[in-house]
């Protein structure tokens, strides 16, 4: 298929996520404002600002769970628009990773991972259950296999979660305030797994507060306000020498 | 509902409510004047000729009838949870027989019929109500999808059916297609159309079930599909039915045994199910309550069966998840 | 939620699929198909012993059955026979789902509007029945709540509206407070028997009919002389409309009464009140 060539052929060095004076609103409200962002492959970005900044309508946007109503987006050089054709194709190779989860409750967790390799790359249920394997033995949880979602902690889920998204073997990875509803002795477990993820060259997009992870991890630090970028900048300078006034009080408040 | 931890003292052990649900039985059965049944009857050696015994034996009826009722009531309540539930089941069982025994049956003559209406009544009946639901099924899904769809055509077509197949009677929409459909030019037998009626009428009526149980399912299924670039199809057939399902199933298994029961309405078009047998073959010798009870006899039994496959399936979905 | 116009498209087949294979494109010269197909399909009352009621192995039986049944011999085809609702036979507009109705039907002019009647193959007493406990006449059931079937002669009769054509001479003599409709006579038969006045004082149908009941142990009794005589007839569907039929109808019934036949089918299924053979096939 078409779509998938051009993501094949992509370069290192061209942006594999491109926003240019991207606008939305919720009715009167203003969401996003003038968004301008680039993402190379194997970036790490971490999105983070206060609640109601914008950032996870901003993530939302980008394999299109939300609508834009102004400006571009382009991924892998494809336009999202809501006239496009093959969203899903385009989806397919965007994993997410949400704050809830959305684990599909009726099925095991292998069931889960193998769910998108089977049913939409057409890979056989044999090849689909080896990868799906692999995957969880990667997060670590290969014992879960043939639970159901219910019966797994909230941490071990969101690994699974994460599982589910790799088996479709993505060429970008975006995480959803990912730790946010973990009760804390398990917000390490997931982020051990998305550090790994990162060394192993994933190009990953994240909304998080945990800024031990940003510092590690990202290669950009991303920060919004008001549905605005305020500042972006490498983790040393974003937070040892921030810019702007609300860069600041919101660095404050979320290390003090 | 949840039970509370802490058991309460029953009431029936409290005297206080024992004379008070006496005194009320006791009013119900003076009420109500049994002297002339059985019970007078029983009583004749106290009370004399029951039709004469006049506000004497009246209450004295009363009284026996009352204190019997609560000391059953007192009884049973001594008995574990399992044993009150079949002992009331048994009782309320035996009072139904002593209903159907006082119409003075015949059982050679219910007999000579029950295989007639078995092979031909109740096969029709299972016919009908098993064709309609399986087309009402479909129905359902798709207006459920079309009623949530925001394709204004859909929405509609949709919301305009349900509204007008829940509004009618469906006797009336029984007699509107089978007199109806022929005028536009379609020719349909008693038996399609009667099928044709159930179908769309429960279909309406699913259609509301299977929307709210697909509404139900969190939007979050929908974004991790969508996410992981499932199309709509296999979005509606893996994630959101399968577990919809579970939801839906209570509230369509009533529907199913109200379906059975409503089947009977076709028999206005003269199809030989089991109401229309049940009220024609006792005509001839003009024994029409041993066919009645007969047919009601036979849809309770089927009830039951459905109400047990309902719970199998519910338990089977219970352990599942 | 986008929906999939292919998902519609495909009920709207199946829908159409149902329906067309009921559809027969029937039209016009009914008595062609008849014998095209071998076989008439006769609509007729499955509930109004001893003219027409389902016997214990589930078969037709009755005079109007064995009528229908010399008829279909006498056409060289097979009898078929159809048990819709009275009302929906007595309105008409068939659609060719039956051809002709042998089921006692009295012409009126209201129902020849919509319904030939080629035949009339004999004649029956209507009367009222009462509770055998009930003390009331004739007379009396005026301002009384009588019980009928619905859209039939009697309730015609009750309302002071009965057009017959072709009909003995008659007198409306009760005119009730409140007609009670049924959809069939067995459902005024059982309100009756529970006692003088509890649902209904009384009631009016074929005299037949209520002799049968009487025989079956029926705790009511038959009241005064015939309230009226009603020639009953063949009736076919105006709405399709087939002289050849009706004429063929009209030639059999003619031959029957000729060579007795007719006659003979009456005196097998009626009785007088006195248990003696009733021939109701000769016009009073």
């Amino acid at each position: 298929m078409e779509t998938q060539d051009q993501t094949s052929n992509l370069s290192e060095t061209l942006p594999v996520i491109s926003l240019s004076g991207v606008n939305k609103w919720y009715g009167d409200f203003q969401a996003l404002s003038n968004i301008d962002l680039e993402i190379k492959l194997k970036e790490k970005i971490v999105i983070c600002g206060p609640s109601g900044s914008g950032k996870s309508t901003l993530i939302r946007c980008l394999n299109r769970l939300e609508a834009h109503q102004e400006g571009t987006i382009h991924v892998s050089g494809i336009e999202l628009h809501e006239r496009m054709k093959d969203i899903d194709v385009v989806r397919q190779d965007i994993g997410m990773v949400f704050q809830s989860f959305n684990l599909f409750p009726h099925l095991t967790v292998l069931e889960n991972c193998m769910a998108g390799p089977n049913w939409v790359r057409g890979i056989d249920k044999n090849e689909a259950k080896k990868r799906a394997i692999a995957m969880l033995e990667q997060v670590k949880i290969p014992e879960q296999a043939d639970k159901y979602p219910e019966q797994l902690s909230g941490g071990q889920q969101q690994r699974v979660a994460i599982a589910r998204s790799l088996c479709m073997q993505p060429k970008v990875m975006l995480f959803d305030e990912p730790t946010s509803a973990l009760d804390p002795e398990m917000v390490s477990e997931v982020l051990d797994t998305m550090i790994e993820l990162a060394k192993s060259g994933m190009t990953m997009i994240c909304v998080t507060h945990e800024m031990g992870f940003a510092r590690q991890v990202a290669d950009r630090v991303v920060f919004m306000a008001d549905g605005e970028i305020v500042e972006q900048n490498s983790p040393e300078e974003f937070f040892n020498n921030p810019q702007h006034e609300r860069t600041k009080a919101f660095l404050d408040q979320i290390l003090k | 509902m949840f039970v509370d931890t802490v058991i309460e003292d029953k009431a029936l052990h409290k005297p206080a409510f024992l004379i008070g649900l006496f005194v009320a039985v006791l009013a119900f059965f003076f009420a109500f004047n049994f002297t002339d049944t059985f019970f007078g009857e029983f009583l004749r050696p106290v009370i004399g000729e029951p039709k004469e015994s006049g506000f004497f034996g009246r209450l004295a009826v009363s009284i026996v009838l009352a204190v019997l009722f609560v000391l059953n009531l007192f009884v049973i309540s001594f008995f574990k949870l399992k044993g009150q539930i079949a002992i009331v089941w048994i009782e309320l069982f035996l009072l139904f027989l002593a209903f159907a025994y006082s119409f003075d049956l015949k059982m050679s003559f219910i007999q000579s019929r029950i295989g007639l209406m078995i092979s031909q009544g109740l096969f029709t009946t299972i016919y009908i109500s098993a064709v309609s639901i399986v087309i009402a099924t479909v129905i359902a899904i798709v207006g459920a999808i079309a009623k949530l769809s925001n394709n204004g055509f859909a929405f509609a077509i949709a919301s305009f059916y349900t509204s007008l197949f829940r509004g009618l009677p469906l006797l009336l929409q029984v007699y509107l297609i089978y007199k109806g459909l022929p005028q536009i030019g379609f020719m349909v037998d008693a038996v399609p159309a009667g099928i044709t009626a159930l179908s769309l009428c429960y279909g309406a009526y699913m259609t509301e079930i299977f929307r709210a149980g697909i509404q139900s399912i969190p939007r979050g299924q929908w974004e991790a599909s969508r996410a992981l670039g499932f199309r709509f199809s296999l979005i509606m057939r893996k994630i959101i039915l399968p577990q919809a399902v579970p939801i839906i199933i209570p509230p369509t298994g009533n529907q199913f045994i109200a379906m059975l029961k409503d089947s009977s309405l076709v028999s206005v078009l003269g199809v030989w199910e089991l109401m229309y047998l049940a009220r024609t073959l006792g005509q001839r010798d003009f024994r029409h309550m041993e066919m009645l009870l007969t047919a009601a006899m036979i849809y309770w039994a089927l009830t039951i069966v459905l109400e047990v496959i309902q719970a199998r399936i519910e338990e089977k979905y219970k352990q599942k998840g | 939620m986008n929906i999939k116009l292919s998902l519609n498209n495909a009920v709207v087949v199946l829908l159409i699929a149902l329906f067309s294979i009921s559809m027969s494109a029937k039209a016009g010269d009914v008595y062609d198909y008849i014998k095209l197909d071998n076989e008439i399909l006769i609509a007729t009352d499955a509930n109004w012993a001893p003219f027409s009621y389902i016997d214990d192995d589930g078969v037709m039986q009755g005079f109007d059955v064995d009528v229908g049944r010399e008829i279909a011999k006498r056409m060289g085809v097979e009898a078929r026979f159809i048990t819709p609702a009275w009302d929906v036979i007595t309105a008409g507009n068939w659609n060719m789902r039956w051809d002709v109705s042998v089921g006692s039907m009295t012409p009126t002019a209201s129902r020849s509007e919509v319904l030939n009647f080629p035949a009339t193959y004999y004649y029956t007493p209507a009367a009222f029945a009462v509770h055998e406990d009930s003390t009331l006449t004739v007379p009396q059931l005026s301002g009384k709540t009588i019980c009928t079937t619905a859209a039939s002669t009697w309730e015609m009769y009750l309302q002071g509206d009965l057009d017959m054509l072709n009909a003995p001479a008659f007198t409306y003599d009760v005119t009730p407070g409140t007609i009670t409709s049924l959809v069939d006579g067995a459902a005024c038969l059982d309100d009756v028997r529970l006692g003088a006045g509890v649902r209904n004082d009384g009631m009016i149908d074929s005299l037949p009919m209520i002799l049968a009941a009487i025989d079956a142990g029926y705790p009511i009794k038959v009241l005064g002389d015939p309230a009226f005589y009603e020639p009953l007839s063949l009736a076919t569907d105006k709405g399709n409309d087939d002289p050849e039929l009706d004429a063929e109808l009209a030639r059999i019934i003619t031959e029957m009464q000729k060579d007795y036949s007719l006659s003979l089918l009456s005196i097998q299924h009626f009785k007088n009140a006195d248990g003696t053979s009733a021939d109701y096939t000769v016009s009073y």
